[in-house]
């Protein structure tokens, strides 16, 4: 009689009957009421649909956690109730009483107490009452039987009813809200914002300007594909994962010593590159060691747990260490796939998500079987040649083979000793992985007393919080298992929380603001649909393709609206979470400084290998007596991509904090964008800058057939993609003239603006002044 | 245009700061700004709105007596057994074995098996109307011995020097967190719009080796970071104009960006584009205001004499004497490191008989000199000054190894150890707090560290249970969820 699903008699067992009943009335209204009442019919919830039900996750839920939970949550439980789930809210509390009796709110004393007369009595304690609605929208929920609901995160993803594309789910949105989608952006400026987004560097202006010629759906599509396969895409997203992962260039806490890891940097890269599958990109990273015969690779990437922090200061114990690492996998790795914030549950049963304390450990005993343990040597490690290496030797060899073939012997050619020498110059080096202890060797897991690594409770197995899909048999108890079981497409959670961390880089804010938390106290996403969409598509359209979903992305109409926002928008939704407009912030630290040394001419496109140490202030390095120096390179790796830059937890590279890198020390899912004096500082002054500025300076004075003006223009298009208005223009032009004055009667001054190249004259130093205004000007330092 | 780019300006900032108090600080704030710094502690006055100039106590949960705190943390731990917590009764058991019940069941950094006993390397008098005792290593703290309150019962959780200066400065021994002063200006805000609210100085021969965590701002913006101020190069990293731009044309640049982003923000509408102008105009300002309030060769004879200042140099003495100058500038929290004291014995320069009294020289006379230019200028009420070390030293002699060393030397002990405090509402010429006869555990008054964060939270109004930030799903405060104001150090 129906096609659509929720009447269908296999789902309706599967879910919570309160569930489909808000599924029924906030999806079917749209449809057809006839539909509707035809569904209805016959069915066991037709009284619960007359009075409209109370939506718990929207209604109740809410007020539990603002008002109840922090006294009568997992932790707490004050007069022996909890409120965290069903089961423990209609158990009686240590007055004998019931809390709630179902379908009698007068008869429950959480209602009698919220609206009790003596303040000593009424809930909550020593705080304002709840409010007439909130007390009444309580009771009648305890009158219709009081529900629990799941919560939103943890409801399996249902198949979009049609193929509709993403545009579709945000203006629906938007139109409730009486708004409707921005014009599209002018196609430079699009040209400008995709690359930026997709290989985080701007393009060069000739593709921009034949983008914008030609500008039409193929076009751009097209456009699309070449940054795809643009292998500084891999680098780009390699920079956002390394904060999940945690990745850096030393051990961390007191000593902070040098740590050999940059491979793993490398494999991110190339995992993004290849357009690994998400599903196999998660497989590898958490164990690619228990893989049949894993490859060097597999077990490279397997140093995605092996970032942890390493404690080689004197006294201090190993095993609390290790222990500390194991724990810092686990909240890692929930934190990373599943938007779980498990570390509160170390010490006690978790506030306001039902995960118990035993739980905690149960999961902990999936990545408490491994070899390391907190050694300075970060044992165990595998000795690898790197791709580079790979390639250079496979290079020399066919060389060899191609004089072997036509019978010259290589001995005697002029160019073998060079050869010789480079072969001999190739080293493997040593990356710590993951290996997993087997037979005697194995570890036991405890629970820990309150968290104390030192007192040990009861033992447990490999398991998960009951409150997530099952494990079921068929996983192996290991980091493989686990592995498996998180991409596998019956877990909610994966794709929705890895989906959202996507778009939170393409537009700026992810559909879930908390991209860390899913849980009950996390953001809820103001369009739910769209994200459920984006993860179903992500699942089973793009088979887990990154690229898949990043092209879906930004071929959407949604993602090409012009960014401007007008003052009643802005009032409406200055965040822009319904996305009326197209996304603007500000480019991360990476992309500010990559995109200077670009525009600048100077960035090296030199991919791979040991991190580079380009010039930072005298004396940052300065932390501890005897270990490490910061030597500035001198070379191209100057001016290598940031992500190359050593990245020394306790002291990271001082012009990248300031625009809000982390350290790096734990897991970050969001960087906090600020806004601050230091950044300005950083980007008028810092040499890389001003090196920058020279260079964006040389592509105006080296047009000497252009008048100052038509110069400026240029310098202004390279920058940022579009011509400059002419009050823009008579402003750049009077600084420039200002500075033309100035540096005509300070020579010597000319000289130390200008030094990358040769004969600095006054015109040289006054558009490297004028190039410094660009780099610093908003719409450069903002995506577009 | 200008005016109605202005009005805007105020407008936006009116309606961010609403938004600001009316959801989490953090969330929903999108890019953040120092010049207008917000106190963000979740203060129970929601809805506030008007200008943000000066309304830095504005967010405290209630009236602070403190407007500033300076931290003088000596790092490496100096030893309280020479300075201050004198135990005669130590003499007497100096070169014998220590007890074993001082031994069971403790973990030592570097002591094993059985060390001797070592009795004080000092001599200790009683000074001022308090009577309090202080040794002959600080000839010039004893004049102010009345204006200060001894903490003898310290005590802190961890054993080694990072994870206690985390500790310390953080409330956890894991890096991370944010730092004490990274939650003061969360909660408070700034007063000085062209200064950072959380300076960080630091002498001695390098960083503290908690590393610069210690004035982090962990999971809290990186806006509320501590800047760390130097007294030797740029004051601020790139505070300075490249070599060869005149300020006069640095304030042609500045202004044509300005000008350039104010038609852009016509265009586009973005109010975080009048955001960065106004970065843009602080910036400008602090590289004026920076060397000015670093210059301390513009200071009298005689108070450059009383401090003992070096000029050029990296000294604590130069460092009290800004801290000072930045205090009168309204900044928060000014946090000092001096390293250099982990007096193990195994060298010269770790010898109580050797680099620690050239610590005690060195802190001596700028330490004094900043308690009587503080009490001078009337600022005692409004700025909170600490001092001390991230633990104390143990009564036995250290034995690395099992072997004799070849100085004196005493190893990292966290139970018991002796820190000062003044200003901002601290009781004076008392102390609180003793230890045992031989100074290895507090008999009374025992002062944790997280209760001494709370204290100084307490006294810049701020209530340490409330001044949270959500974090991986967890509500996150300072002390834990630990932490009792003393109330008994409180006038």
């Amino acid at each position: 009689m129906c096609c659509y699903e929720p009447f269908d008699n296999s789902i309706f067992c599967t879910f919570h009957k309160t569930l489909l009943v808000k599924m029924k009335i906030r999806k079917i209204w749209g449809i057809s009421l006839s539909l509707l009442i035809i569904g209805l019919v016959g069915s066991s919830i037709l009284p619960g649909f007359l009075t409209p039900e109370v939506d718990f996750n929207e209604e109740i839920r809410p007020i539990l956690n603002a008002r109840c939970m922090s006294c009568h949550g997992g932790v707490k439980k004050s007069g022996g109730l909890s409120l965290l789930t069903r089961e423990d809210a209609l158990q009686q509390g240590e007055s004998g009483k019931n809390a709630i009796v179902p379908g009698n709110a007068e008869e429950s004393e959480l209602y009698k107490r919220l609206i009790h007369h003596d303040p000593e009595e009424r809930m909550p304690l020593d705080a304002p009452a709840l409010s007439e609605e909130e007390a009444s929208i309580i009771k009648k929920w305890i009158n219709q039987g009081a529900n629990w609901e799941t919560h939103w995160a943890f409801v399996p993803i249902q198949k979009p009813r049609r193929k509709y594309g993403l545009d579709y789910y945000v203006a629906k949105r938007l139109k409730k809200e009486k708004l409707s989608h921005s014009p599209e952006a002018k196609p430079a400026i699009l040209a400008r914002r995709s690359s930026l987004d997709l290989i985080g560097l701007p393009p060069t202006l000739s593709q921009a300007k034949a983008l914008a010629v030609n500008y039409a759906p193929k076009t751009y599509e097209k456009w699309l594909d070449s940054l795809l396969a643009n292998p500084h895409f891999g680098e780009r997203w390699a920079t956002m994962w390394l904060d999940l992962a945690r990745y850096g260039d030393s051990q961390g806490y007191q000593k902070d010593k040098h740590r050999n890891i940059w491979q793993y940097r490398d494999w991110v890269i190339d995992a993004f590159n290849q357009d690994m599958p998400f599903d196999q990109f998660t497989v590898e990273q958490l164990a690619g060691d228990l893989l049949p015969n894993p490859s060097e690779d597999q077990l490279i990437a397997t140093a995605f747990h092996r970032n942890t922090m390493a404690n080689d200061e004197g006294g201090t114990d190993d095993e609390e260490f290790r222990v500390a690492a194991v724990i810092d996998r686990l909240n890692t790795t929930f934190e990373v796939f599943q938007g779980i914030t498990m570390s509160c549950v170390q010490c006690h049963g978790h506030p306001y998500d039902p995960i118990n304390h035993e739980e905690f450990y149960k999961a902990m005993a999936f990545f408490n079987n491994t070899a390391d343990r907190d050694l300075a040597s970060d044992y165990p490690v595998i000795q690898t040649l790197s791709t580079v290496q790979k390639r250079q030797i496979t290079a020399i060899e066919s060389w060899m083979d191609s004089l072997k073939t036509i019978g010259i012997d290589t001995l005697s050619h002029p160019d073998y000793l060079a050869f010789e020498n480079e072969l001999a110059g190739i080293r493997p080096s040593r990356t710590p992985i993951m290996k997993e202890l087997g037979g005697e060797e194995c570890r036991v897991t405890h629970v820990f007393d309150r968290g104390n690594w030192l007192v040990h409770n009861e033992e447990v197995q490999p398991d998960l919080p009951k409150l997530l899909p099952e494990f079921k048999a068929y996983y192996s108890p290991d980091r493989l298992g686990l592995a498996w079981w998180l991409v596998s497409k019956e877990n909610p959670l994966t794709a929705r929380v890895i989906v959202n961390r996507f778009w939170e880089q393409i537009f700026g804010m992810g559909l879930v603001e908390t991209l860390e938390d899913f849980g009950t106290q996390g953001d809820t996403p103001p369009n739910q649909e769209l994200l459920d969409y984006l993860a179903w598509q992500f699942m089973h359209t793009h088979n887990w393709s990154i690229k898949g979903l990043l092209k879906e992305i930004l071929l959407s109409k949604t993602y090409r609206q012009q960014s401007s926002v007008s003052p009643s928008l802005l009032e409406k939704d200055p965040a822009n979470r319904l996305l009326a407009r197209g996304p603007r912030f500000r480019l991360s630290a990476e992309q500010v400084r990559d995109q200077a040394l670009a525009v600048g001419g100077l960035l090296s496109s030199k991919m791979y290998g040991p991190s580079v140490m380009p010039p930072q202030p005298e004396g940052v390095w300065n932390v501890i007596r005897h270990v490490m120096r910061w030597r500035a390179a001198t070379d191209e790796n100057r001016f290598r991509r940031a992500l190359y830059t050593y990245w020394r937890r306790s002291s990271p590279y001082p012009s990248l904090m300031t625009f809000d890198v982390p350290s790096r020390e734990f897991c970050i899912s969001r960087r906090i964008r600020t806004n601050t004096p230091l950044q300005a500082l950083t980007t008028l002054n810092d040499t890389v800058y001003m090196e920058a500025a020279q260079g964006l300076a040389r592509f105006m004075w080296e047009q000497k057939a252009l008048s100052v003006e038509e110069r400026l223009i240029h310098g202004y298009e390279r920058a940022l993609y579009d011509s400059p208005s002419q009050e823009k223009l008579d402003l750049l032009k009077a600084c420039y003239e200002h500075a033309v004055q100035h540096f005509s009667t300070h020579p010597e001054d000319a000289k130390e603006i200008v030094y990358l190249f040769p004969d600095p004259t006054p015109e040289k130093a006054a558009y490297t002044t004028a190039a410094n205004v660009l780099i610093n000007l908003d719409e450069f330092i903002n995506k577009p | 245009m200008k005016k109605l780019i202005s009005e805007f300006h105020s407008e936006h900032k009116n309606f961010l700061q609403r938004r600001h108090f009316l959801r989490t600080c953090g969330m929903g704030m999108g890019a953040m700004a120092l010049g207008n710094l917000l106190g963000c502690a979740p203060s129970g006055q929601q809805g506030i709105a008007g200008d943000l100039q000066g309304v830095s106590d504005m967010h405290s949960h209630f009236p602070g007596k403190a407007k500033t705190v300076i931290f003088l943390h000596m790092a490496g731990a100096p030893s309280q057994l020479e300075l201050f917590d004198y135990k005669p009764v130590l003499h007497k058991y100096d070169g014998q074995d220590c007890p074993q019940e001082l031994l069971e069941g403790k973990r030592f950094a570097f002591i094993v098996g059985t060390p001797k006993m070592l009795g004080p390397q000092a001599e200790f008098k009683q000074y001022g109307q308090s009577g309090s005792w202080v040794s002959n290593h600080l000839p010039y703290f004893k004049e102010v011995v009345d204006d200060v309150c001894f903490l003898k019962g310290m005590q802190t959780d961890e054993f080694n020097h990072a994870p206690a200066q985390m500790f310390m400065h953080t409330g956890s021994a894991r890096p991370g967190r944010p730092s004490m002063g990274s939650w003061l200006t969360y909660g408070l805000g700034s007063v000085n719009e062209n200064l950072p609210g959380f300076i960080v100085l630091v002498s001695g021969n390098s960083q503290p080796s908690g590393g610069k965590g210690l004035w982090g701002s962990g999971f809290l913006p990186s806006l509320y970071q501590g800047v760390q101020f130097r007294s030797k190069g740029e004051p601020v990293l790139y505070v300075s104009d490249p070599k060869g731009m005149p300020r006069d044309l640095r304030k042609a640049t500045i202004d044509a960006i300005t000008e350039i982003n104010e038609l852009q923000f016509q265009e586009v509408g973005d109010p975080e584009i009048l955001s960065r102008v106004a970065q843009y105009e602080m910036a400008f300002k602090m590289q004026t205001t920076v060397p000015e309030a670093m210059d301390i060769s513009s200071e009298p004879e005689y108070i450059k004499e009383l401090y003992g200042i070096e000029p050029g140099k990296v000294s604590f003495a130069n460092n009290c004497l800004l801290a000072r100058r930045l205090a009168e500038r309204g900044v928060r929290f000014i946090q000092l490191y001096h390293r250099g004291w982990d007096s193990h014995g195994s060298n010269e320069f770790e010898a109580l008989e050797g680099g620690f009294l050239e610590r005690c020289r060195e802190v001596d006379q700028p330490m004094t000199a900043l308690v009587k230019d503080l009490k001078q200028r009337g600022m005692m009420e409004d700025v909170l000054v600490v001092w001390g070390g991230e633990f104390g030293r143990t009564p036995m002699r250290e034995n690395r190894g099992g072997k004799v060393a070849p100085f004196n030397g005493r190893d990292h002990h966290g139970e018991a150890f002796t820190m000062w405090a003044t200003g901002g509402g601290i009781k004076t010429g008392i102390t609180y707090g003793k230890t045992d006869d031989i100074g290895y555990y507090p008999v009374e008054g025992n002062v944790h560290i997280h209760d001494l964060q709370a204290t100084i939270l307490r006294q810049m109004g701020m209530d340490h249970e409330k001044l949270t930030y959500k974090f991986q799903g967890r509500d996150f405060r300072l002390t834990d969820v630990h932490g009792k104001v003393v109330r008994d150090i409180l006038g």
